[in-house]
């Protein structure tokens, strides 16, 4: 299921807001079963600069390579080194504890452009299809 | 997924199970059911049954089939007894290699060839070539009316169903019944571990297949096929080798017998021979995270030197691994080179390409 407060972007990323301008992003459960099993992560270092919508970091599973892109402008406050460490967190737990990045958010107007849960949906099913 | 692709005797079996579907040579096979991961520690530690029924499968009969055999083969068909099998290879006149298959002799002048998936048709004119000058042979692809299984892991010898072919030594097979369904079982494989691989008619294909997933072995995809014969490393045709590479720079010589009468390819092997081969498949484990994939360059102080032709997880060893050509000077083991993972040079070190051996 997907969380109904988190924002979602067309790459199969989420993003949950957190308070103080804040939030933690990572990969939405259509990702990671179409990936399937991940054993790498190259994640952007904290104090990095990152664009909505530009690469900020690549996930690798067992038969793929993908790019991971920033669903916020911001500054990377932590990344979540025990699923870089151990990466089938994000396939087993992709909406928390396989949570990837933590950004500082420099617009959050920005989030008017990620898709609110309904959309999000849809747009899951119509790819699944 | 496109309907042009082939589809094998278990197509709906591996839907049912919900597996990922992919295009591997033009047939719609899974890659995987559950994860990669599991289904290859499932084979390294237990048993797992995959879909072959890709692979070709050919019977080739007739008085002067076993010299037909010699003259379009590598590695001399007439030692092979009735009731065992060999790995041999077709190569162009050129030395560049056709494929590597399986040859099963199975009565004295009848033999069944097993070979990949890819380039059939490329094949069958091949065959159709060379077969005019020995009278009397007949062709027969019976893929369609076929399928193919392979049961592999280290717990396969005790599954009641097989108890009939434990004794088959490696490369050995015979015609059985197994869970009362009839197929030729050998004692092959393509993964590293102990196992078999049988053949049965389309029609018992299911039956066949469930008889095993009732005794608790698991549905493996291709990409532990993959994973496992990397690790093992296997070469896979089409990808590690090809018609622009010959079995020598290949690391196959083995399988080339060079001193017998003319078979196609034989001249220029040893013009090659003669010449040494200029570059050599070798593998290596990357020192780092990242993952080579077929196609990345293999660099040396900056300068391409080769290519990676396989590469991935080595969910086993938990190291990452591939094979590619690099110039003969540079195969040694222990020789430090470069994979470019997306523009980046990643280390990597020139190890034995057996990455993987079972104990035994």
């Amino acid at each position: 299921m997907n969380p109904k407060e988190y924002r979602y972007t067309k790459d199969h990323e989420w993003l949950c807001p957190e308070p103080d301008n804040k939030a933690k992003m990572g990969l939405a459960n259509y990702a990671q079963t179409q990936l399937g099993d991940i054993v790498f992560l190259d994640l952007p270092a904290p104090g990095t600069q990152v664009e909505q919508f530009k690469k900020m970091g690549e996930v690798e599973s067992v038969k793929a390579v993908s790019d991971l892109f920033s669903p916020a402008s911001g500054k990377v406050l932590e990344i979540n080194q025990s699923a870089v460490d151990e990466p089938k967190m994000v396939n087993e737990d992709p909406y928390g504890a396989g949570w990837l990045v933590k950004l500082e958010l420099s617009d959050p107007s920005e989030l008017e452009a990620l898709m609110k849960i309904d959309e999000y949906n849809k747009y899951e099913a119509e790819a699944s299809a | 997924m496109a309907d042009t692709l082939n589809k094998t005797p278990l197509n709906e079996v591996h839907h049912q199970l919900r597996a990922r579907m992919i295009d591997f040579a033009g047939w719609e096979l899974p890659v995987w059911y559950t994860s990669v991961l599991e289904e290859h520690r499932t084979v390294r530690s237990a048993a797992g049954i995959f879909d072959v029924s890709d692979m070709g499968r050919v019977w080739v009969t007739g008085k002067s089939a076993g010299r037909f055999l010699d003259r379009i083969l590598t590695r001399p068909v007439q030692q092979l007894e009735t009731g065992s099998s060999m790995l041999n290879m077709m190569c162009l006149e050129d030395g560049g290699i056709l494929d590597d298959l399986w040859l099963f002799r199975v009565e004295a002048d009848r033999y069944l060839i097993v070979w990949n998936a890819a380039h059939t048709q490329q094949k069958h004119d091949w065959l159709s070539r060379w077969s005019g000058s020995y009278p009397g042979i007949t062709i027969e692809d019976v893929s369609a009316e076929t399928a193919m299984v392979a049961v592999q892991g280290p717990t396969v010898l005790q599954l009641k169903s097989l108890s009939s072919v434990v004794d088959l030594p490696r490369f050995g097979y015979k015609q059985t019944a197994i869970a009362g369904i009839d197929a030729l079982v050998a004692r092959t494989g393509y993964t590293g571990e102990d196992g078999f691989e049988m053949i049965t008619a389309a029609s018992d294909a299911v039956s066949l297949w469930e008889s095993f997933i009732e005794q608790g072995v698991r549905p493996c995809g291709l990409g532990a096929r993959d994973s496992l014969r990397l690790e093992a490393g296997m070469l896979l045709c089409g990808q590690d080798m090809d018609s622009s590479t010959n079995p020598f720079e290949a690391d196959l010589g083995w399988l080339v017998h060079l001193d017998r009468d003319d078979f196609v390819g034989r001249k220029a092997l040893l013009e090659i021979k003669r010449q040494g081969v200029k570059r050599k498949l070798i593998g290596f484990q990357v020192e780092g995270r990242e993952i080579p994939r077929p196609g990345y360059q293999i660099q040396r102080s900056g300068q391409e030197v080769g290519k990676v032709t396989s590469g991935g997880y080595a969910p086993t060893l938990g190291i990452n691994i591939g094979l590619g050509y690099v110039p003969l000077e540079l195969s040694a083991i222990d020789t430090v080179i470069d994979i470019m993972i997306r523009s980046r040079a990643v280390p990597a070190r020139i190890v034995n390409k057996r990455f993987y051996k079972r104990g035994v």
